[in-house]
């Protein structure tokens, strides 16, 4: 990938900075600084899992056995093929390709929303097989440890706090979109496509480290 | 470069701009006074003042409940008001107090309104996330008064499980939600410096050009970024626990109580830092100019920063060394925590140095100032003691805490506060503050904590614990002298309030420079015009280009 | 999308190829990463395979974090920004075991 951009691709410089070239380093160091915190809020609880793991190794054990481990890989599929769409759509946004951009844009997220769905799917076979700790009224499976239903927890909380970020990763990305289809976007705001798709891969990232450290690694 | 010394010609013409009358100007304060002006502003300036008047609201509620626990320790028997009331006094005491005043204090005011001028910038780097950083702040104060109006919280400011999971049946989970809102908003703050920092310095201004207010709020703010989103994550299991009994806090289902904890202070030390580095980057502007000599060791101090924000993710589980913790963590944490102890040292040195043979003017910024170095040492000593193993086995959870910490926040935090709310005062309002009140306010404030807060080291030491509604009836002489000296202080930061106010109408109109300090934001006009400077501003050849140099200045080259 | 592609210029064709390359390659090979995981977490050959699952995971994460994102091209402020979050997070895991591991 080179980041040159074509003739009329480009952004429109705003009042407070001097130079483009200022606002552009600004907007890219400001998404990396809001990554750091997005990193460090999700390593706090896969450092919690290891501390479960560490104290109940076979609770935790049989806990991740019975996460549902092959839609998370198909998830995990959906997502690499999303974080592909979202590199075409930020090359497009370089050479000018507004209607490709828009395309891969709406491929991303339409992805996105599969990969919610299927989230959604199993979770209702979660629910089905008895797998909601939380839900007084459904007996947890594994009752008779203990330390497997507070694994089985940590799954469901490092599993939604990843879904509201891709939730609002998609929300984002649509509004986004409805407003990089207008006429002479791309000559005005052409690295927003850049500074979002750092974010969308670092949630796709976030997803490459949780799966295996819900669903494979304890196995 | 623009004029020094006056109050600042016409400003560049803004086409919404208000007819400037005679004698006035546009400045920032001035140009327009519509509601939406104010509160849908994206001028760092106007949201600084934002800051400013929301956190001395929360000062005087978290100042309140400091009251309420004052006086009910006036008696040993708790007979003033019942337990549960004095819990939930020294709670939201704490809780308000860190996170709605001294987090914020320095940073999203001075910081804010200060930052973009000492680098010569027009704005910070996201003026729009600066306005959000304000109102996501109102929202976590929002629910947090919530709590308070719906009977209150006792817990202590640090939520420890289970008391506040299982077992308290007081409004936690507002307050959680409330505090874990507000933490975003410092997370948008130290984004917005370090990237501004980063990237919108004026031609010339190299790092080593920088005022160390600047190094010092950088620091800060890495510590925003780095530690604030482990206190989310903590929060939110807080919240999942009590809401929904996860059970990761809980030993019956496999949880640890001490796994909080150590996310929690995981944050909450590096905190504790950014509640003390952006006060020492007042101290850092305020010795030089009032000794009109030019900053000790300013690389030291510059790098001391950068160290202190560093090491401090090393030490927190000096917090924890009673609660069951691995003997090797308390060892490593133990022997870190005299390591971080080393910065701030380096500070307290090249201030004094700075002061040595330099030409003293006593007002009231300076005086605060001086406070600082000598309170900051005192409360800074005690913490070694509490640092030291098998001391702390014996004054963990005393009073001898709770000294040593207000010492600092206080002592520290408070009068960097006060400082730099009188050193900068001119520049924000345009108006001079009566410097006789100031000096009194000063004064009296220095006694009134010292009265308060020093028999506390004793108590510690004797043995009275903290966060207890009763006491020993031997410690009572101590503790009526603490809630005396309370009020003392009380009285001291009652002044200022009155006479700044005063000020804003009737206060001697300020030049652009009445202290004769170096730095950029003096080279412009009191108040400052709406984009900061009316033309570019010259570099300075060095930072702290004050009359007298040391020896040593001549290798400083910028 | 054939209509598009057959309607584009040879000129056309060839910058695509060009710039889509690195995303198409880093696409296949994460694809390839996660099969071994899948495989090696499907069929459990060893005791200690977790050990090998997590390096294939960092190999990923390099990929992602170097060629999606770009860091490899940026200047050193940025690759410091990006690097950092990590060390962070490991002084966190890292005092946190000291006392986990040693009780």
């Amino acid at each position: 990938m080179s980041k040159e951009l074509a003739d009329g691709v480009g952004v429109a410089r705003a009042g407070h900075f001097e130079t483009v070239a200022q606002q552009r380093a600004a907007a890219t160091l400001g998404i990396w600084a809001w990554l750091i915190t997005e990193l460090l809020l999700f390593s706090a609880l896969f450092l919690v899992a290891l501390i479960v793991r560490i104290q109940h190794p076979e609770a935790t054990v049989a806990a991740a056995k019975h996460l549902k481990f092959w839609i998370g890989a198909t998830n995990t599929v959906v997502l690499i093929c999303s974080s592909l769409t979202m590199s075409m759509a930020i090359e497009f946004s370089r050479i000018g390709w507004q209607r490709a951009m828009v395309r891969a844009m709406l491929a991303t997220a339409a992805l996105g929303g599969l990969f919610l769905v299927l989230k959604g799917y199993e979770y209702y076979a979660d629910w089905d097989e008895h797998m909601m700790p939380f839900l007084g009224s459904r007996p947890f499976a594994l009752a008779e440890t203990p330390p497997a239903r507070l694994f089985v927890n940590l799954y469901y909380v490092a599993t939604i706090l990843h879904a509201v970020h891709l939730f609002t990763g998609i929300a984002l990305l649509l509004g986004m979109t409805w407003m990089a289809a207008k006429a002479g976007f791309l000559s005005r705001h052409q690295n927003w496509i850049e500074v979002y798709g750092l974010y969308w891969h670092f949630i796709d990232l976030v997803w490459i480290l949780a799966f295996p450290i819900l669903y494979v690694v304890n196995r | 470069m623009s004029a020094s010394g006056s109050v600042g010609g016409t400003a560049r013409r803004e086409p919404h701009a208000p007819e400037a009358t005679l004698g006035r100007k546009a400045d920032y304060l001035h140009a327009d006074s519509t509601l939406r002006s104010w509160f849908l502003t994206t001028d760092h300036k106007r949201i600084a003042i934002l800051y400013l008047a929301s956190i001395t609201g929360f000062f005087v509620i978290g100042a309140v409940a400091a009251g309420v626990v004052r006086l009910a320790l006036i008696v040993p028997n708790g007979a003033i008001m019942t337990n549960d009331t004095y819990n939930k006094a020294f709670t939201i005491h704490g809780v308000v107090m860190v996170w709605f005043f001294l987090i914020p204090s320095i940073p999203a005011t001075f910081g804010n309104f200060l930052i973009p001028l000492m680098i010569g910038a027009k704005d910070l780097a996201f003026p729009k996330l600066n306005l959000t950083s304000w109102y996501v702040f109102m929202a976590g104060a929002f629910f947090t008064l919530v709590s308070l109006v719906l009977g209150g919280v006792d817990t202590g400011w640090t939520f420890y499980a289970p008391l506040s999971t299982a077992f308290s049946n007081t409004w936690v989970l507002p307050a959680l939600i409330g505090v874990t809102i507000v933490g975003f908003s410092s997370i948008l703050t130290g984004l917005n410096f370090v990237v501004t920092i980063h990237t919108m310095r004026a031609p010339g201004m190299t790092w080593f050009k920088l005022p160390i207010f600047v190094w010092a709020h950088y620091a800060t703010s890495l510590i925003f970024l780095l530690a604030t989103p482990v206190i989310t994550t903590a929060l939110i299991l807080l919240i999942m626990e009590r809401g929904f009994h996860i059970g990761v806090f809980d030993p019956a289902y496999g949880g640890d109580p001490v796994l909080f904890q150590h996310l929690f202070w995981f944050y909450s030390h590096p905190a504790v830092y950014i509640m003390v580095l952006p006060g020492m980057g007042v101290i850092s502007e305020i010795v030089p100019a009032f000794a009109q000599k030019k900053l000790f060791g300013y690389r030291f101090v510059a790098y001391a920063s950068i160290g202190l924000a560093s090491v401090t993710f090393f030490v927190w589980g000096h917090h924890m060394f009673v609660n069951g913790q691995s003997d090797l963590a308390s060892l490593v944490f133990s022997a870190l925590s005299f390591a971080v102890a080393v910065p701030s040292a380096v500070k307290v040195y090249n201030w004094t140095a700075t002061i040595h043979k330099g030409s003293l003017r006593l007002d009231t910024p300076m005086l605060y100032a001086m406070g600082y170095i000598g309170l900051f040492v005192l409360g800074g000593l005690t913490g070694l003691y509490l640092a030291t193993l098998a001391i702390n086995q014996h004054i963990h959870a005393t009073y001898f805490v709770v000294a040593h910490f207000h010492y600092i926040m206080v002592g520290g935090t408070v009068l960097a506060f006060l400082g730099g709310l009188h050193f900068w005062w001119p520049k924000f309002t345009g108006r001079m503050y009566s410097e006789p009140w100031g000096r009194v306010s000063a004064m009296l404030i220095f006694i009134g904590f010292n009265v308060t807060f020093f028999p506390q080291f004793i108590l510690g030491y004797l043995g009275m614990p903290r966060r207890y509604a009763t006491y020993p009836v031997e410690f009572q002489l101590l503790n009526v002298l603490s809630s005396a000296g309370a009020t003392i202080l009380a009285a001291g930061y009652i002044f200022p309030m009155l006479y700044l106010v005063y000020s804003l109408w009737f206060g001697r109109k300020a030049p652009a420079n009445p202290w004769n300090a170096k730095g950029l934001e003096w080279e412009t006009g009191s108040p400052p015009p709406k984009h900061n400077f009316l033309s570019p501003p010259a570099v300075p050849r060095i930072p702290y280009d004050y009359p007298i140099q040391a020896q040593e200045a001549q290798d400083q080259h910028g | 999308m054939r209509n598009p592609l057959a309607a584009l210029s040879a000129d056309d064709r060839a910058l695509l190829r060009r710039r889509l390359r690195t995303p198409v390659l880093t696409f296949l090979e994460l694809l390839a990463l996660l099969a071994v995981n899948v495989t090696l977490g499907a069929t459990l050959p060893f005791a200690q395979v977790w050990i090998v699952e997590l390096l294939v995971v960092a190999v990923m994460v390099a990929l992602i974090l170097l060629v999606s994102m770009e860091v490899i091209h940026e200047p050193p402020l940025i690759r410091l920004f990006s690097g950092i979050g990590f060390f962070w997070v490991a002084i966190m895991f890292g005092m946190t075991l000291t006392d986990y591991l040693a009780r």
